[in-house]
């Protein structure tokens, strides 16, 4: 279970002072539900996320992540989600099932618990044929696949993933979605990020549209583009940016239609 | 101190509530950093490989160059050889060589060889001798001149010429080899007339020189050591510690996987001390297989110069690349540990500065050149271990080492506390830093932007906090000692004495920075430096504390000044100081009042209040308080150290608690001014009794034991009683508070 009320992250710039990331963010995500947050770069979508998992410090409001409060106990937040995005990397010097193992001992699981349940994930996203291989020689897939297995390794409740395609091949695209799909269905909350649409309609229950650093809309894509009376997800996109770019969203700076919060 | 500075493992995270560090994450990240390090190629090298071939690989070389020039014997073409006298010979029996009762060794004899030439042969001509000299046939030519034996007989002065080249350095060397072996010669000419006019040596030399070495042969096989040791040993520690502090931080930025370790339940501090020790480990055994290498390798040339014989100059080569013994060599990784952790701590810091590996491999050249100048010091004898020096943060320990492979124990182990205590504290403050730089969204989420002075002065004025920043009150303290500095440069150029208005002046420099920094660069310039009227309680406390302590800090001096001696010059310019002074008002006017204004305004006002930004109190109160006394060493004595740190502790005590600099002013003020006045009350017949009754010597301010007793649990008391008046700072009007969004 994901909360956020009226998140907002400033920045202090030398140049322009401080400047808000995230202006009055609010969400919630439900276990079984995939959250989308879309946007374009540099919307803020991984600021709010970094936020998430507590290694940036809400400026002001409140985000409840797996029942613990992100500023108040980020150690139980930590201990609760499972983080990936596309720039989180893995040891060049560490094999597969090391780097695992190093997280998973990290979470504090023990030795047993431990490769019992590494042996269920490396069977379910088959990695089994490189387990030994180091980070160095692993190709984009088998990275991306061992980032999935470190990840989920401590079984989290929560799971967020900031842009988790983002450069990949089609084929391991693919792959790295239907395993989020699989995951959602074991009842996990996830926050997913993208800046695709087509990856929002095949995985998402419940959009959340970012930009500039204010939360546009939210709510199902199907009662979405009803409220807006737009075709699709990228018409009701470009609708949102554009009526942002021309001013006419300055009045109803409020949260959008469907509130997470009512 | 370790809770102090680090085992909070839940304070990190600034949430207020605190959780308890895991010692199984610590030894989880260490394991894997240091299997991490083990498997990088670049780290092996520079740990294990490069040490272990590098001095061999120096030393085979060195005796190469060395050889090459000892073995090649010189020629020196002796001129008119057959105008020599029979005795003493000059020449071996053969004619090839010089006699070698004229040399040290046969050794040194072998070094030249003699190419006889008749005094009828071109050689005696000289331009015929220059040119062979420089197209190198001979290195020098020895004329005999052709009536050397009459002159022998008639006992008058004889000119031998050499003629040799003094840009060429065989024929240099040469030449002063022959003059030692001519005078030898003389010598046995002047004995064999002593004999036959029957008189005896004094009559030729009526001084003698007689040079005694006091050298030890520890010290004498420290002397090559001692100066080329500590210097490879520091720089190798940094080097050792530099590169994998790279690597951990810089590298895992990269990587792209410090997001995802300070996504894990490890915290901050876990992390930080996991990839700390990692480094010092590494740090560590660079260091040691540098040390074991060198020595090694020293005792094989030791032993390969002592097996090869010869005069006393090659024993003394021997003698000087022996290794330390084994006493010293302990004591050397005794403190070769701290001095690691202080460079592992300080490059742990800057690498996570960078992005990336590139950019961090751009910090260690200006690291370097900070490090080096302190470490040359060692490299100059004028430098001595002293207690000034032992503050130092890498010169201390370098010097210390050099104090050790020299064999001086004592020296050791008298400076071996000072610099290893400051040495530790200088570890703990940078390790700080680097947890506090792990806790910096800025560092660690640092993106590329372009730096404008210009903005970023505009961004000093328009974003200014309510207090000071911590990085600000150590550009406080540092404008401090720089300005203090230079006005005691500018006022020996004009020649001026230490006086009541130097002192003046230099109360006005440590004032100045604070002040003006106080109302540029805060918000909040009155609460920053304590402005405030305090209550009644406090100024009670720091009155009751200032009485109870004297006796304490009076029985601290003398103790402190037997450890330390001060230098006689200095006590008789503080001497006349005092004396000059015309009046007591006067005196404690500027020697009481004035410094506790000024110095408590800097280092209880600014400097401290920029230190509390993070509101990590207690380090805040003792790294204030250790600057203190460094200000003392720099401006006055460094004995002042140890009294001035510990009262700044209390000064801070009582200023974080009482909310204001005027229980600290009354504190230090009336503290000064008593040491001021009772050296004026001994003088005084009247108050003898009273004064008996309290000192047991009064002159020395030294209290009869039931005093100081006395104070010293009375100040037990107050100060623990001022320690639990803790105090809720009210909430700060920050830019961060929560914006109210329409």
């Amino acid at each position: 279970m994901i909360q956020v009320e009226r998140l907002c992250k400033r920045f202090l710039d030398y140049e322009r002072g401080w400047k808000s990331a995230v202006e009055d963010v609010s969400f919630d995500c439900r276990p079984g539900e995939i959250l989308g947050l879309l946007g374009p770069n540099g919307a803020g979508k991984t600021t709010t996320l970094r936020i998430l998992s507590t290694v940036l410090r809400p400026t002001s409001g409140r985000a409840i992540v797996a029942g613990h409060d992100v500023v108040v106990d980020p150690q139980g937040v930590r201990a609760n989600i499972g983080y990936m995005s596309a720039s989180t990397g893995i040891y060049d010097r560490m094999t597969a099932w090391e780097l695992v193992e190093y997280f998973g001992r990290l979470y504090g699981m023990g030795r047993g618990p431990l490769r019992e349940r590494m042996e269920t994930i490396f069977d379910w996203l088959k990695m089994n044929d490189f387990r030994d291989v180091l980070g160095s020689k692993m190709s984009t897939g088998m990275k991306q696949k061992a980032s999935i297995a470190r990840t989920i390794v401590h079984d989290p409740p929560v799971l967020i993933f900031d842009e988790p395609t983002s450069g990949l091949d089609v084929l391991v695209a693919r792959a790295v979605l239907q395993k989020i799909l699989e995951l959602r269905d074991l009842g996990k909350t996830i926050v997913f990020s993208t800046h695709s649409m087509h990856e929002v309609e095949k995985l998402c229950s419940k959009v959340a549209v970012i930009y500039k650093g204010r939360l546009r809309a939210t709510g199902s894509p199907g009662r979405l583009l009803e409220e807006f009376d737009q075709p699709d997800l990228e018409e009701l996109f470009f609708y949102l940016v554009e009526r942002v770019d021309s001013g006419r969203d300055v009045a109803e700076a409020r949260v959008g239609p469907v509130n997470a919060n009512p | 101190m370790t809770d102090l500075f680090f085992l909070d493992g839940g304070r990190d995270e600034r949430a207020g509530m605190k959780t308890k560090f895991r010692w199984s994450n610590l030894w989880i990240i260490m394991r894997r950093e240091v299997r991490d390090q083990i498997r990088d190629r670049r780290t092996l090298f520079m740990i294990f490989v490069l040490p272990i071939l590098l001095y061999p690989m120096l030393m085979f070389g060195m005796l190469q160059v060395l050889s090459a020039l000892e073995q090649k014997p010189r020629v020196v073409v002796v001129v008119g050889s057959e105008n020599l006298p029979p005795a003493p010979p000059l020449l071996d029996p053969s004619g090839k060589g010089f006699s070698p009762d004229l040399f040290d060794s046969p050794g040194d004899a072998g070094r030249m060889v003699v190419e006889r030439q008749d005094a009828t042969s071109d050689w005696a001509d000289p331009r015929t001798a220059e040119s062979a000299i420089r197209h190198g046939l001979a290195s020098a030519v020895v004329i005999i001149p052709k009536d050397l034996r009459d002159q022998l007989k008639r006992d008058v002065e004889i000119a031998i010429p050499i003629q040799y080249n003094s840009v060429d350095e065989p024929s240099q060397i040469t030449q002063l080899r022959l003059k030692d072996m001519l005078a030898r010669w003389k010598v046995s000419i002047v004995a064999g007339r002593l004999a036959r006019d029957r008189k005896d040596k004094s009559y030729t030399e009526p001084i003698e020189v007689r040079a005694l070495d006091v050298a030890t042969a520890d010290e004498k096989g420290g002397n090559v050591w001692s100066r080329l040791f500590p210097f490879l040993l520091v720089m190798m520690s940094l080097t050792g510690a530099f590169y994998p502090a790279v690597d951990l931080c810089a590298g895992e930025k990269e990587r792209g996987t410090m997001e995802t370790l300070l996504i894990s339940p490890a915290s901050r501090s876990e992390i930080v001390l996991g990839k700390f020790l990692t480094v010092m480990l590494a740090s560590v055994t660079t260091a040691i297989l540098n040390l074991l290498s060198m020595g090694l390798t020293g005792m094989q040339v030791a032993r390969q110069f002592g097996e090869m014989g010869g005069g006393a100059g090659r024993r003394a080569v021997a003698a000087s690349f022996a290794a330390p013994s084994p006493q010293s060599a302990f004591w050397m990784l005794v403190l070769l540990i701290p001095l690691a952790a202080f460079f592992s701590a300080v490059c742990l810091a800057l690498a996570v500065l960078a992005r990336s590996m590139k950019e961090g491999q751009y910090y260690m050249t200006p690291l370097y050149m900070i490090c080096l100048p302190l470490v040359f010091l060692t490299l100059s004898p004028e430098i001595e271990l002293n207690l000034f020096n032992s503050l130092l943060p890498i010169t201390g320990v370098a010097l210390l080492l050099r104090a050790l492979i020299m064999g001086n124990y004592d020296t050791a182990a008298q400076f071996f506390l000072p610099v290893l205590v400051p040495t530790l504290i200088y570890a703990a403050v940078a390790l700080r830093w680097a947890i506090d730089q792990f806790q910096r969204e800025d560092v660690l989420f640092r993106e590329a932007e372009r730096f404008n002075v210009v903005a970023w002065l505009r961004h000093l004025i328009r974003d200014r906090e309510p207090t000071p920043t911590g990085a600000q009150a150590v550009l406080c303290f540092a404008l401090i000692l720089s300005a203090s500095w230079f006005l005691t440069l500018y006022l020996s150029s004009r020649g001026a004495g230490v006086d009541l208005a130097t002192v003046a002046a230099g109360q006005l420099m440590i004032m100045i920075p604070p002040v003006i920094m106080a109302f540029m660069l805060t918000r909040c310039p009155f609460r920053t430096l304590r402005l405030t009227i305090p209550e009644g309680r406090y100024l009670l406390l720091a009155l009751g504390l200032v009485i109870a302590l004297n006796p304490l800090v009076n029985e601290l001096r003398p103790l402190v000044e037997w450890l330390f001696p001060i230098r006689r010059q200095i006590a008789e310019t503080l001497g006349k100081m005092m004396a000059q002074a015309p009046s007591l008002p006067i005196a404690i006017l500027s020697l009481a009042i004035m410094p506790a204004v000024c110095e408590e305004l800097a280092f209880r006002g600014f400097i401290l209040s920029g230190l509390e930004h993070q509101r990590r109190t207690r380090s805040a109160i003792v790294l204030s308080a250790f600057l203190f006394g460094f200000l003392h060493v720099l401006l006055s004595l460094f004995q002042q150290l140890f009294n001035a740190t510990l009262l700044g502790v209390v000064l801070g005590l009582l200023a974080v608690r009482g909310k204001s600099l005027l229980p600290g002013i009354v504190f230090h003020a009336i503290n000064n001014a008593w040491a001021i006045t009772l050296p004026r009350l001994v003088g005084m017949k009247s108050l003898q009794p009273a004064l008996s009754a309290v000192f047991r010597d009064p002159a020395q301010g030294l209290y009869h034991e039931g005093w100081l007793a006395l104070g010293v649990v009375c100040s037990a008391g107050l100060l623990y009683h001022l320690w639990r008046l803790r105090f809720i700072r009210p909430p700060e009007p920050s830019l961060a508070a929560p914006v109210v969004v329409p």
